[in-house]
């Protein structure tokens, strides 16, 4: 019996957290977004409830006058082009390394997993100098570039075990059919590890997607703006019309609200893959 | 083998594609521009609230010029000189580029990406020389139309200083009665806060602290090193500002600049020091049928005004610009007559520098105008020359003062905070 | 794995290069240059003359200087304390709660992470807005639940706002950290915790003598990642508080610092390229120390612990 009580009394108690928990997680968000709907007099004079009508009316401003739909087009350019290349070429140099025995294999292994740990912020005078000798400053190629370079290191990192993890066997037997090294890349390796190249995407899509440092010093041409930057303006820009700045934020947090919900379980696998083994 | 180079190098052209199609696009609307298509001028500004604003008045430009668009682009005021500063050194950014006065603008000049003006518009020969001089060299090469000045003084809500029967307070003390009144009757006496510090400065001790440190002389001095701000003068108006403080709202170290426009414009609050460019956010916000305004109050009875008229914004070329010819008539526009009057009129508070003759048809600004025929003009305590380097003198006096409501440092420490800060100034 | 022999060596290079070149020309290159142009003095993207070690000296001798930088590395250092506690600890005890089987328990699995996926700069707005006094929201939940009389000026105050501001970015992080310690958890064979509750053991006794050794290494992998984040943090600053890290620098820190000193003009807190490089070197300094204090030190426990 007096276990029982102990038992319900821990129960509610976690409950009671949990509730507190999951509050806090999206009641912010949920403000955030029935805000946006809210005429400026109507924030003032009920900040918390729900909106006496949803109006769209800041996020038509937004799309008509602010040209948000560039915005949007330039975020997902930039982060698809930048995702592909960045995998499509850890997945070459991680085969090449965990494949191939040689003397510097562990040494350039390491090289790469430094990247893990250095903050490229520091290198920002420096990518802008190069940036404008290379003709790029103020256009997406330096984003995407820089991007790649960010992505390296976690997608070798990842892809290194993902392709080590394929048993030999596969690849001593297309090698004595007469298979090439690059070949057996392209028909067994590449199939068989698409879910390591998922895996890398997925992890390095979220940072990638909201990057704002980089175009905040890369870009200054409007027309090339990406979301994070954009946001970053027209919050500047909107501060005094509360209706038009939360139509902002929202925007740019339901694109990856929902790929989250729709993907959470391949966030959360290719995440905590990486934490547990390192 | 072939494959992996292939593909390789196909991503490397696409990379390469993106950025050469920018390049290429604009040199061939470049070049067209002369030819007569329609060409797109960028400008960019710190007055993100004008947006609606400067388009209805470029869009009486472009009415002219049909094949010249204007394109208004403003940052953030904090963020302005950072993201300005940062586009001129790589070449890039804005064609058309507001700037702000003496130093702050010389730095730019400096780094010779501004187009050189005395050459360009001959017109502004015309111009008071007072505030060409904000936008010119030493030796006097121009950089920057003169565009506007403004003032600093108090609006006050007209409903409730009737409520209460108060007069405008001509003095200090009546000033302060007043606020006393209106504090006693639970009225939200200022719509002030103390979050952005260079509210602090540029509006309140720059415009309401010069009649106690002695305005334009005694600014005179500072530029000349003969005196510093730990003098008696000096220290008295920051006495004065932290005088003010009971009257400020609840939280009022977390109301920034935003926050008390809309007090103050919804009508929230009584009285609201500030500057004459923010007629336009009041007007906005609620209507000016309500809003009054009279300058800062004078020490006692008799003194003569110390008005902070203070040279705002000029206008610049980007050196860098791409259509030199539509920048060069967008200019000789801006530098005209016919944009001061248009400027004026959907920007009231802010005064036009351009010769000629002018209505205003907003009443605020009617009145702002008025005390100048009786008042000494001065500018900003230490813009000029006292803020060329970090620590400037425009953020440490905002610093101090902030520091000095927080109760964090005391009067004098906070005139000794500013002077510490200068010291590269005495050097 | 093939051991290779010359005639792989074209293929390897080939395969190697592309990721090993972009890698070193746009990551490590560019912070190797830039600590190169912390011995030259300049203003603009230009460098002018070399100097040497000069700039350092200037850093660490002039009060103008070395006044806002351990300015800034004091506030960093309370910055990652608060968000370390946070995230670290409380993130641990929620990851535990949070891999007990209980009626949604996945659903909070799923929703803890979710503003780890929002940018740092949409929170801090988000936060900064909630904050502000006027309309009030985050007041006028205090005043409805009765906590009225806790309201303070939040952002305004010199003395919150770097603890508001870290829990902004600890209320962005704390899923993820949840993440790494419920899959760490996760990971533990339920044999060793079962027999661990037939000895009897307490939940006390199962946290700190079988959770907390075996994720050990996700501790020092969550710090280490806590602790770069943190000390080149900028985003939140800009969102929230400014580059200048309002009220009278208090929550200027070393992302803020480095962003002000390099790219704003002279008269609002700019130091010139070559101090800002100088900044940044320095921040660099700071990183490679704790890492490598921190690597050591987990180390050891491990070492303490087998």
């Amino acid at each position: 019996m007096i276990n029982k009580i102990k038992k319900t009394g821990i129960r509610a108690l976690l409950y009671f957290s949990m509730i507190i928990y999951s509050l806090s997680i999206i009641m912010p968000l949920f403000i955030m977004i029935m805000t946006s709907f809210k005429s400026n007099a109507e924030i003032f004079n009920n900040p918390l409830g729900l909106p006496a009508s949803f109006k769209f009316d800041s996020y038509i401003r937004l799309f008509e006058k602010a040209n948000y739909g560039q915005y949007f087009s330039n975020s997902v350019f930039v982060t698809i082009i930048s995702l592909a290349i960045a995998i499509t070429i850890s997945a070459f140099a991680s085969y090449a390394l965990s494949k191939y025995q040689f003397k510097i294999q562990k040494f350039i292994y390491g090289y790469f997993i430094i990247g893990l740990i250095v903050p490229i912020k520091l290198g920002t005078i420096d990518i802008m100098k190069t940036m404008l000798s290379l003709n790029i400053y103020d256009t997406l190629a330096s984003l995407i570039i820089v991007y790649i370079a960010m992505a390296i290191p976690l997608s070798v990192f990842i892809l290194y075990d993902y392709i080590k993890m394929i048993p030999d066997e596969l690849s001593s037997a297309a090698r004595i059919d007469g298979c090439t090294e690059h070949g057996i890349f392209f028909k067994i390796i590449a199939p068989l590890v698409k879910p390591g190249l998922a895996a890398a995407g997925i992890i390095s899509f979220i940072p990638n997607w909201n990057e704002f440092w980089f175009p905040l010093v890369l870009i200054k041409t409007r027309d090339f703006f990406t979301i994070p930057l954009a946001t970053g303006q027209l919050f500047g820009q909107f501060d005094t019309k509360f209706d038009l700045v939360f139509a902002v934020l929202s925007l740019a947090s339901i694109p990856v609200i929902i790929i989250y919900l729709l993907l959470a379980k391949q966030f959360v696998k290719g995440l905590s893959a990486g934490a547990v083994k390192g | 083998m072939k494959k992996i180079v292939l593909s390789f190098s196909l991503l490397l052209i696409s990379l390469l594609a993106i950025g050469c199609s920018k390049g290429t696009d604009s040199n061939v609307t470049g070049n067209s521009g002369v030819s007569g298509d329609r060409v797109k001028i960028v400008v960019t500004s710190w007055r993100t609230e004008d947006i609606d604003r400067m388009d209805r008045i470029n869009a009486e430009f472009t009415k002219k010029y049909p094949n010249i668009e204007i394109d208004f682009q403003p940052v953030k005021d904090t963020e302005y000189d950072a993201q300005l500063k940062q586009s001129l050194a790589a070449g890039v950014g804005a064609d058309v580029i507001f700037l702000r006065s003496y130093d702050s603008g010389y730095q730019v000049y400096k780094t010779k990406s501004l187009m050189n003006l005395s050459e360009m518009l001959p017109t502004l020969k015309t111009f008071p020389s007072s505030a060409l001089a904000a936008w010119a060299t030493p030796e006097g090469v121009s950089y920057g139309i003169p565009s506007a000045g403004v003032v600093h003084g108090v609006y006050y809500r007209k409903s409730i200083f009737k409520k209460y029967n108060l007069d405008i307070p001509k003095t200090w003390d009546d000033f302060i009665s007043v606020a006393e009144t209106l504090q006693k009757n639970g009225e939200t006496v200022f719509a002030q806060g103390t979050k952005d510090n260079w509210m602090l400065y540029e509006v309140m001790y720059a415009g309401l602290g010069a009649n106690f440190y002695g305005g334009e002389v005694a600014r005179q001095k500072l530029l000349r090193k003969e005196a510093r701000m730990t003098d008696p003068n000096f220290v008295i108006a920051l006495e004065k500002m932290k005088e003010l403080q009971k009257y400020f709202p609840k939280g009022f170290q977390a109301v920034d600049y935003v926050t008390m426009q809309q007090m103050f414009g919804t009508g929230a609050a009584a009285m609201f020091m500030g500057g004459s460019w923010e007629i336009g956010i009041f007007e906005d916000l609620g209507g000016l049928d309500d809003v009054g305004y009279f300058a800062p109050p004078v020490a006692k009875a008799g003194d003569k005004l110390q008005y902070c008229f203070h040279v705002d914004a000029g206008i610049a070329a980007n050196v860098n610009t791409q259509y030199p010819n539509e920048v060069k008539i967008y200019m000789e526009w801006l530098a005209s007559p016919e944009y001061a009057q248009l400027y004026m009129n959907e920007l009231p508070g802010f005064f036009s520098y351009t010769p000629g003759s002018y209505t205003l048809n907003n009443e605020l600004a009617k009145q702002m105008q008025s005390y100048i025929s009786d008042s000494v003009p001065t500018v900003r305590t230490v813009w000029e020359g006292l803020s060329a380097q970090d620590p400037s003198g425009n953020a440490l006096v905002g610093e101090a003062i902030q520091l000095m409501y927080a109760d964090t440092l005391t009067i004098p420490e906070a005139a000794e905070y500013i002077d510490d800060g200068l010291s590269w100034f005495y050097k | 794995m093939l051991i290779a022999n010359k005639k792989h060596w074209k293929f390897l290079f080939i395969f190697i290069f592309p990721a090993f070149a972009v890698y070193t020309l746009f990551m490590l290159l560019p912070i190797l240059n830039s600590m190169r142009y912390s011995l030259f003095s300049g203003d603009g993207l230009a460098l002018n003359e070399f100097v040497g070690l000069d700039n350092y000296i200037k850093l660490f001798t002039e009060e103008r200087y070395y006044s806002k930088f351990w300015n800034a590395f004091g506030n960093n250092i309370q910055f990652f304390i608060i968000v370390t506690l946070i995230q670290n600890i409380l993130g641990f005890f929620m990851a535990v709660l949070l891999t007990r089987t209980f009626k949604g328990s996945r659903f909070m699995r799923k929703i803890s992470f979710l503003p780890t996926t929002l940018s740092v700069l949409v929170v801090g707005f988000i936060f900064k807005l909630i904050l502000q006094p006027y309309p009030g929201v985050f007041d006028s939940v205090l005043k409805a639940i009765g906590l009225g009389k806790f309201i303070l000026p939040w952002l305004g105050d010199p003395n919150s706002a770097l603890v508001i501001v870290a829990v902004a970015v600890s209320w962005q992080f704390f899923g993820e950290s949840v993440m790494f310690y419920a899959s760490g958890i996760d990971g533990i064979d339920d044999s060793i915790i079962e027999a661990a509750k037939i000895d009897g053991a307490t939940i006390w006794h199962e946290i700190f003598y079988i959770i907390l050794p075996s994720v050990l290494p996700i501790v020092s992998i969550v710090t280490i990642l806590i602790f770069i984040g943190d000390f080149t943090q900028f985003d939140i600053i800009y969102a929230m508080t400014s580059t200048k890290g309002d009220p009278g620098y208090s929550t200027d820190i070393f992302g803020s610092l480095f962003y002000r000193t390099t790219f704003s003009s002279a008269e609002r807190g700019g130091w010139g390229t070559g101090m800002g490089a100088t900044v940044a070197t320095m921040m660099f300094i700071v990183v490679a120390i704790g890492v490598a204090g921190f690597l050591a030190f987990f180390n050891r426990r491990k070492e303490a612990l087998n």
